[in-house]
């Protein structure tokens, strides 16, 4: 069996790679199971995809425990733990990144023992998620790694996939994903079907034991205020708005106001501070400041160590 | 009615009660209003939200509230409603909570919801004139399942459920008009990128007894296709196109709160919107374009 799990942010289009690819295993004669992980699926937010395909019947279930190949078309995803890049990953496994680092770079600072290697020439890396046509050419990769699908059938995959996006946007994709595909003939068959494990060879789950509770115990209810602070979704952030103190006019606080997220607070003298812990980067302050004095860098070049906000 | 405190936006707290770190998408229109309108009614208020994306505020164990919140079926919040209605007001009058402590009680619940499946339960509560807030956050479509079309869909808007070429063939239910034939105690159209009209208008219901309604449109990045930096200007156009208009119902009248001085063309609003890029390329269809316009005109012409 294959498994393949795709990484990426919500609008990248992880899910739309996972069923060109699973498209493409089935009109290849494959079984085929593909889905992407249910959640929080929004924009910005880390998300995941995943295939399986196999010869015989599948049936395995469930997210994919040991992936042969892991696709990651952002790489600020693997600095954090939250999306789980490397989950469940063996020596065998083999990550494959839309990075302008060298693959040698992320094998030392991940400390992986598997392959490492990196999507060839993805257009000049601007933001990745600018890049429109990211989630295609991860799945023409994933493709072209397993060597048991042809250009043909990729390219049959992509048209019934994305034909309902009219056929300016098919070629485009169609274009980007092609390329990549003949760029990477020399990995054709790099990832060989694993077995599928017995019973016996999986991990024992994490039971926990629960004890039989009174309704009032058991019943989901939050006892606390505001407890949705502990979830940092700054890590949804593409791009950072950036204050710059020096233009800003302390105006009635039309970005505070305006934030959805209640990510800018108003200090004591009047300056708005903003919580790079939650801002999900829709850079609408940006927009709105009357002043022009918020300005957006990419999220890309930071590290989220850094998120301490801006003492003034 | 005694004098609006909210001159202008210096008078809108900045220190939010709707906390951060929830899993509504970035630049979310409809939560923008949410934040803004909770600011104003203050910690001592009970949500009670129907399924749709206003349901990810509050995952277990996580919730953004500094109070209480409850989750309903999508055809049951205004019920829910009722039944913290009368426990609040059973404890009251057996003295076990003190009037300083009573809550406000919110409906918040989406179109589909609200133009649709709640539309009963939200009659009969006003029939019963059941003393709570209404909030109806319109993303005119099925948002949390992925923007199907819904009865608040605008004509020719693209949803998942009207992918063709023509969009959405209906038409936008007139929500308001259904809800004031009810003669509520108050009622009201508001928008998250106009927060004084809609801090006005809270401030004002707040004074009053019995069913406070509002819909709030709420430009929605995600199913509309747009950037979710645009949030605010989209929701501008709506009103300076006139597409959206600001009214209030109260004492049997409905009054325009801010009628466009000079309407601009709707073409400005629908055109920054992928659900309606249909309208634009390969190329124009005038008829639509026109239809679309004039439907506006004649609500405009009829209204003043
Ligand atoms: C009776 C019922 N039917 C279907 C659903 C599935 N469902 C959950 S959220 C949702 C969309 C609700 O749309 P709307 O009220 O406009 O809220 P939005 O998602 O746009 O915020 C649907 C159909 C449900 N929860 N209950
Ligand atoms: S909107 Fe601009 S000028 Fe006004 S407080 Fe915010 S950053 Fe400063
Ligand atoms: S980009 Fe600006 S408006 Fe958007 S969440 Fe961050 S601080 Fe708020
Ligand atoms: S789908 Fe639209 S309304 Fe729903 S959370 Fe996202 S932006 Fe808001
Ligand atoms: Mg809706």
């Amino acid at each position: 069996m294959y498994r393949i799990r795709f990484h990426g942010r919500g609008g990248q289009g992880m899910k739309t790679a996972s069923r060109i690819l699973g498209t493409a295993f089935f009109l290849e004669g494959f079984e085929v199971q593909d889905a992407q992980r249910y959640g929080a699926e929004r924009r910005g937010a880390p998300i995941f995809a995943y295939v399986r395909a196999s010869r015989e019947p599948i049936k395995e279930r469930g997210i994919i425990q040991r992936p042969d190949l892991v696709i990651v078309a952002d790489d600020t995803l693997l600095l954090i733990d939250a999306p789980g890049v490397l989950k469940g990953m063996t020596p065998q496994s083999v990550l494959l990144l839309n990075s302008e680092e060298e693959p040698k770079m992320w094998k030392d600072r991940l400390n992986f023992s598997g392959a490492v290697f990196a999507l060839p020439d993805v257009q000049d890396l601007k933001e990745p998620t600018e890049q429109l046509h990211i989630g295609t050419v991860c799945a023409a990769a994933g493709a072209r790694f397993v060597g048991v699908i042809s250009q043909k059938t990729l390219k049959q995959a992509i048209q019934d996939e994305l034909d309902i996006l009219g056929n300016q946007i098919v070629e485009e994709n169609l274009e980007q994903a092609l390329r990549v595909y003949d760029l990477m003939e020399a990995y054709a068959g790099k990832i060989k079907p694993s077995s599928e494990p017995a019973v016996a060879d999986y991990p024992d789950p994490a039971w926990i034991e629960m004890p039989y509770e009174d309704a009032r115990i058991s019943a989901p209810a939050i006892h606390a205020a505001a407890t949705s602070l502990k979830n940092p979704t700054g890590l949804w952030r593409t791009l950072r708005p950036v204050i710059d103190y020096d233009r800003c006019h302390r105006c009635s606080s039309i970005c505070s106001t305006f934030c959805p997220e209640n990510a800018i607070s108003v200090n004591e003298n009047g300056y708005p501070q903003i919580d790079y812990q939650h801002c999900k980067g829709c850079l609408l302050c940006m927009e709105q400041c009357p002043h022009h004095a918020i300005e957006s860098s990419l999220e890309h070049t930071k590290t989220l160590e850094s998120d301490k906000g801006d003492e003034i | 009615m005694k004098e609006t405190t909210f001159k202008s936006l210096k008078n809108l707290s900045t220190d939010h009660l709707l906390a951060s770190g929830t899993a509504i998408c970035a630049g979310c229109g409809g939560l923008e209003a949410v934040k803004i309108m909770y600011d104003i009614l203050g910690k001592n208020t009970v949500f009670v939200n129907s399924a749709g994306c206003m349901t990810l505020l509050s995952v277990y164990p996580f919730t953004p509230f500094q109070g209480s919140w409850l989750y309903t079926a999508m055809a049951c919040a205004p019920a829910g409603a009722q039944g913290i209605r009368d426990a609040l007001d059973v404890l009251l009058n057996k003295g076990r909570i003190q009037p300083e402590e009573d809550l406000k009680v919110v409906v918040l619940s989406g179109d589909g919801s609200s133009y649709g499946m709640a539309l009963s339960a939200t009659s009969a509560a006003m029939d019963r004139n059941l003393d709570f807030f209404y909030l109806c956050y319109d993303n005119e479509g099925y948002g949390n399942t992925g923007h199907q079309s819904s009865p608040a869909t605008p004509h020719a808007a693209r949803t998942a459920t009207n992918s063709g070429p023509f969009g959405y063939p209906g038409y936008k239910k007139d929500l308001f008009a259904i809800w004031t034939a009810h003669k509520p105690a108050y009622a009201a159209t508001i928008i998250g990128s106009e927060p004084l009209d809609l801090a006005r208008k809270v401030e004002k219901a707040m004074s009053l007894k019995g069913p406070k309604m509002f819909i709030a449109l709420a430009p929605c990045p995600t199913g509309w296709h747009f950037d979710p930096r645009e949030t605010v200007e989209i929701g501008k156009l709506a009103v300076k196109t006139g597409i959206w208009p600001l009214k209030e119902y109260l004492d049997g009248k409905v009054i325009h709160t801010k009628p466009p001085r000079r309407r601009i063309p709707v073409e400005e609003y629908l055109k920054k919107q992928g659900r309606f890029a249909h309208l634009f390329s390969p190329q124009r269809d005038t008829k639509q374009l026109e239809e679309i316009q004039a439907r506006i005109d004649e609500y405009w012409a009829e209204a003043i």
